[in-house]
């Protein structure tokens, strides 16, 4: 086995103690830094269908991400040295009232490891931080919310309006949480809904190619 | 016949005269489980210093800031309190007073569960990977943890001597376990079963609850010997467990928790609406109680009261539910 297929497996199967090493033995080995991330991103894609599908398990996707992280770290200078390929940016964020931080925090992992960079507003966040952080990043391509709660979806309806509002922003919406459904999502303007993180990753792709 | 003597007639796999609503159902005791486990009603640290914020739909631990994580360190960080001398008698003694041991089931709280507990020290993402990266250390973990809840159930059962334990671990999203259940059945269930027979060897009745879609380790809840599963949510096979587990496990929940009849804008007519389609969706099956579960600004409308639209429910919810 080739130890760039070495990577890929050990990152779909979430072998956060070895992807590191591996990916340093594959460079060493002479393998190009653009091409051990791109197979990284195939196993993320993989593990991502597969816990859409109920194949795997959040813990199993977990891992995965967090081995990926593992292997980018020694690709990072790299990558910055050879220009790394990106999807660019994404600002994700709970929306004002509503604390809850797995399925977004799950999402932000899944997009980062997929060749987004991630800017993650936290929870709680009112729709002038989001709008802050968007002048600040005028280049963004998604902006992604996430509610939780039945009594915080208005929140997320009024957030998603107030950026649709604004003809200038040429950024997609994406939207995810579980009271959230796609008749929703088409109903308060945004430009896409995921049903889990693995969905997310596909849809914010879809949104930005 | 009474609310009691209806639902022991469930109990007993009987079919009930009418079906049960929670409300009219249960007087529900909430003290002990903030005593010895975290606060509900305001901000603040629980007995083992972890920072709780009250929402709307419930208090969660403070995000981000967690005790520890790695499993592997549990025992430098976890100091056990000492239950007896919380003072849990004097702090219930309003609740124990305020109950009528005629007319409802006495049902006691037992929130944050063993694997919710571990999520509370040290994050949801660190203890979905510690799961399956260091089994060992998890299940060292849960077992001592379900040391101290069943000190505290005892506790409660003690001061309380209700009817029900409602013993409270979310282990699902919308969607589906947190983790597979093969990980839940060697890692958790263990400990979760020992808690389960630990309510049932004081003679209380154990009510599961579980959020979400968790249908797949339901036949695990009955063979530990829950008797009713709560809050029973609709993204599950609600009739197919029903059918499959009538005259041993009462299904309490089925209301569209994430639909219109819990929006904070819903109407009486919405919300009486979601009560009928339970009554008569599952109320013919004879074991089933509602849980009903819409908002308001202040939160949860069954919890925080005061709901006019709640009224609305009722009236409409004792026409309906004869059987």
């Amino acid at each position: 086995m080739s130890k760039i297929t070495e990577v890929k497996e050990n990152v779909a199967g979430g072998k956060t103690k070895l992807v590191a090493g591996l990916v340093q033995e594959a460079l060493d080995e002479g393998a190009d830094a653009r091409e051990i991330l791109a197979v990284m991103s195939e196993a993320m894609g993989e593990v991502g269908e597969k816990f859409s599908s109920g194949e795997l398990f959040t813990p199993e996707m977990l891992l995965a991400a967090r081995a990926m992280q593992k292997g980018v770290d020694v690709l990072k200078p790299l990558l910055a040295e050879e220009g790394a390929p990106s999807y660019g940016k994404c600002i994700i964020g709970t929306v004002e009232g509503d604390l809850h931080d797995i399925g977004k925090n799950l999402v932000a992992l899944m997009l980062a490891s997929s060749g987004f960079e991630v800017i993650d507003l936290g929870v709680d966040v009112k729709k002038e931080k989001f709008i802050d952080a968007i002048k600040a990043n005028p280049d963004v391509k998604i902006v992604a919310c996430s509610s939780l709660l039945t009594t915080t979806l208005t929140n997320l309806e009024n957030t998603v309006k107030g950026f649709k509002a604004d003809k200038a922003n040429k950024f997609k919406v994406l939207v995810g949480g579980a009271p959230m459904t796609r008749e929703l999502a088409n109903s308060i303007g945004a430009d896409g809904y995921a049903l889990d993180a693995g969905a997310a990753v596909l849809k914010a792709k879809e949104l930005v190619c | 016949m009474n609310q009691r003597e209806n639902f022991f007639k469930m109990l007993n796999g009987e079919m009930p005269e009418f079906v049960p609503i929670m409300t009219d159902l249960y007087k529900i005791c909430v003290i002990g489980t903030c005593v010895f486990d975290q606060p509900m009603f305001g901000n603040g640290k629980d007995p083992f210093g972890v920072n709780w914020i009250v929402t709307k739909e419930g208090a969660i631990p403070e995000p981000n800031n967690y005790m520890f994580e790695d499993i592997a360190d549990w025992k430098k960080y976890v100091k056990f309190p000492d239950i007896e001398s919380m003072g849990l008698e004097e702090a219930a003694k309003e609740e124990v007073a305020s109950i009528d041991r005629d007319a409802q089931i006495i049902n006691v709280f037992s929130c944050t569960g063993i694997f919710e507990r571990m999520a509370s020290f040290m994050g949801f993402e660190n203890t979905l990977c510690a799961l399956v990266e260091d089994p060992d250390s998890c299940r060292e973990f849960f077992e001592a943890m379900a040391d101290y809840k069943i000190a505290c159930i005892n506790k409660m059962i003690d001061v309380y001597q209700p009817d029900m334990v409602t013993y409270f671990d979310d282990l699902a999203t919308a969607n589906g376990l947190f983790m597979s259940p093969a990980v839940y059945r060697s890692v958790i269930k263990p400990a979760h079963s020992r808690i389960l027979a630990a309510i049932a060897a004081r003679g209380v009745i154990p009510n599961q609850h579980t959020c979400g879609k968790c249908e797949e380790i339901v036949g695990d809840y009955v063979e530990m010997g829950a008797k009713l599963w709560n809050s029973a949510q609709i993204m599950n096979d609600l009739i197919g467990i029903m059918d499959q587990y009538k005259g041993r496990l009462i299904v309490e929940g089925g209301w569209d928790s994430s639909g219109p009849a819990s929006y904070n804008d819903a109407t009486a007519e919405d919300i009486v609406a979601e009560g009928i389609r339970c009554a008569k969706e599952y109320g013919p099956k004879g074991n089933y109680i509602c849980m009903p579960v819409f908002m308001n600004e202040k939160g949860n409308a069954m919890m925080v009261g005061g709901d006019p639209r709640f009224e609305a429910l009722l009236e409409t919810w004792h026409k309906v539910s004869k059987l």
